[in-house]
């Protein structure tokens, strides 16, 4: 039997027994995402198609499945998905920007040798592809957030009804503050695990110092750290602001206490 | 000067310390040609000199374009003088980047005549100026926006990787240990670092750490288990990059520090929502724990199993591109470039979920020690 398989019906059979309905709507969630993920790549492969809008549509389909599938469409599931996008999209501009500056698209010296088959002269930018990378690999840590942050913000304005705006964005700041650790180790160990066989090599082969911080599979790698620590930070006032907003400003509950 | 005065004395020279940090690494980050071997050289002008369009069997069409370089030599005895180069590069920049002005480049030098114009060509970009750039960036926003968890995060992440930069040296030198025992050791380490530096010395980071272990451990076994009843088949180890070693040992060392984070996530969540619950109620009941527990667990299964998906699967993203676009069939493609990523993903899943009940019954024993201790 394929050793994948057995995995998947492991994985499939723990989160139906722990989680139960939800579990088996999670594991759908995730086979739902590797689908859109796998379509916008065979999107992407014409060169007409912008890979940048691509992410962008691909990172609302998938925030919208791990949102409203998973939980329900609701007022906190709606803020969190609007907080996604406008994160993803701040990000998205600053990870472009920095992509072509440091010069770390497509492929390094140490990748290029499994790949000399193939052609490499496709006519799709793949500056853009770089930066689609990076969203990509950090929009599940996002999307968490900010329903981790938005949910509990809910909740204290259920309790308070009259808190005030401020009061309400600080009550956010302080859970995403407690939440920024984990979700930052979440994602530099899952990276670090993935770059391990490099490390490897690196030691193996002798490298300096100046040698690995400027071949480009390590900078792509470090800006990817990087990039993905400034998006779990970055969510959470984005997340903060929107949803003292929604509950403040457009609530029922503000609008009768002030009648 | 009042505003000077409002701000905490500790601030100030913390303020202090990060910016003269800074200041100084950026400064020398652009000055720090001379500690290089290869010559190194800015560009200081860039003309297009040639482009021409190419199109391959499938279709696919591109230009390339050529690039020349004039640029002046920033190290090495020949420092100041002129230099011409070329490079080649096509539109969509696969593997050669465009240049443009102000940039730096490691050059290799060729052997010219006296009073000849020098000329070279391109090694690679010199990156690490821009790469300190984004990491201070990285920093300042981490600070900025979680003050000290903040600082916690990013001197977790530098303790971390020293930690297993050392491991792996430690691997290297000697013969006869296994990587995965070494990992297993580090491991261990970062989980209580990390943990203690998250929440500090409570009973509620000690549950978590427990958990934690006991989660990775468990997902790892249940992983090299299964690798092991089925030969690993679909798995591709040669497809591996990077590779000067066994791919398998290589592979599993990865699996177990990549979803430790996850599985640390997993364990704090838990421990320090049960432990707020104690602390509100006193007297409540270890089904009641359970209940609440098993309620918080479903909620982030599906977001957190998530997290570790995209973050394995997206980098494969160019290498998809690179074999569709010449035209290998869809089955072939997925099965050669995504089989690693995906038992990574799967087995950080399995340790995910696992963590749920561990985490559960790890954090009720540390509340009722701390309940009979009372």
């Amino acid at each position: 039997m394929n050793a994948l398989v057995i995995l998947t019906i492991i994985l499939f059979s723990l989160m139906t027994l722990i989680g139960g309905k939800k579990g088996v709507r999670s594991f759908i969630a995730l086979f739902i995402n590797f689908l859109v993920l796998l379509i916008t790549v065979l999107i992407m492969t014409d060169s007409n198609a912008s890979p940048v809008v691509l992410t962008v549509i691909a990172c609302a389909l998938i925030s919208a499945v791990t949102l409203f599938f998973i939980n329900e469409s609701n007022a906190k599931t709606k803020t969190a998905f609007v907080s996604t996008i406008i994160t993803t999209v701040l990000l998205l501009l600053f990870i472009q920007f920095v992509t072509d500056r440091v010069m770390v698209q497509g492929f390094g010296d140490e990748e290029v040798e499994g790949l000399t088959i193939y052609s490499f002269y496709l006519g799709i930018d793949f500056l853009q592809v770089a930066t689609s990378v990076v969203i990509m690999s950090t929009i599940g840590a996002v999307t968490d957030e900010a329903i981790s942050i938005s949910s509990p913000m809910f909740e204290i304005h259920r309790h308070h009804p009259t808190i005030s705006m401020k009061a309400l964005f600080q009550a956010g700041m302080r859970i995403g503050k407690d939440l920024l650790g984990t979700s930052a180790n979440t994602l530099f160990f899952a990276f670090f695990g993935g770059y391990l066989a490099l490390l490897v090599r690196y030691k193996d082969l002798s490298y300096t110092f100046g040698q690995i911080i400027n071949s480009k599979v390590f900078s792509a790698q470090m800006i990817t750290i990087f990039c993905a620590g400034i998006g779990v930070a970055l969510i959470i006032p984005v997340t903060a602001a929107i949803t003292s907003y929604v509950l403040v400003k457009k609530s029922p509950a503000h609008k009768s206490s002030k009648s | 000067m009042d505003m000077i005065k409002k701000i905490p004395r500790k601030r100030l020279v913390f303020l202090f310390i990060l910016s003269t940090v800074l200041i100084s690494s950026i400064y020398f980050v652009y000055h720090n040609h001379a500690f290089y071997q290869d010559p190194i050289v800015q560009v200081t002008k860039v003309t297009i000199i040639d482009e021409q369009k190419v199109s391959d069997g499938q279709g696919n069409t591109d230009i390339i374009y050529t690039q020349a370089i004039e640029g002046k030599l920033k190290n090495s005895p020949q420092k100041d003088e002129r230099v011409y180069l070329e490079n080649e590069f096509s539109q969509s920049r696969v593997y050669h980047p465009e240049f443009q002005e102000g940039d730096d480049v490691f050059v290799t030098i060729d052997q010219v005549q006296e009073g000849d114009d020098l000329t070279g060509s391109i090694i690679d970009a010199k990156r690490d100026h821009y790469l300190l750039l984004v990491c201070w960036f990285f920093i300042l926003v981490l600070i900025a926006v979680g003050r000290r968890q903040g600082l916690f995060a990013v001197i977790s992440l530098v303790v971390n990787a020293v930690l297993l930069s050392l491991a792996l040296d430690v691997y290297i030198a000697t013969a006869d240990i296994t990587l995965l025992f070494i990992m297993s050791l580090v491991v261990i380490v970062m989980t209580a670092l990390s943990l203690v530096l998250v929440s500090g010395l409570t009973h509620q980071t000690y549950a978590a750490i427990i958990a934690t272990l006991i989660g990775t451990f468990s997902l790892l076994f249940i992983t090299i288990l299964v690798l092991a009843m089925t030969n690993a088949e679909g798995l591709r180890f040669e497809e591996m990059e990077f590779l000067t070693r066994p791919p398998e040992a290589v592979f599993m060392a990865g699996v177990l520090v990549g979803a430790l984070g996850a599985v640390m996530d997993v364990a704090v969540t838990i421990s320090s929502s049960l432990f707020s619950l104690y602390e509100k109620n006193h007297q409540i009941s270890d089904h009641d724990l359970k209940q609440s527990g098993i309620e918080i667990g479903k909620d982030i299964m599906g977001t957190m199993t998530n997290i570790l998906f995209f973050a394995y699967v997206s980098g494969t993203i160019p290498t998809l591109l690179i074999y569709f676009m010449n035209g290998a069939p869809l089955g072939f493609t997925l099965s050669l470039n995504l089989s690693l990523e995906l038992t990574r993903a799967l087995a950080g899943g399995i340790g995910i979920v696992l963590a749920i009940p561990i985490g559960l019954y790890t954090t009720i024993f540390f509340i009722n020690r701390k309940r009979a201790s009372v």
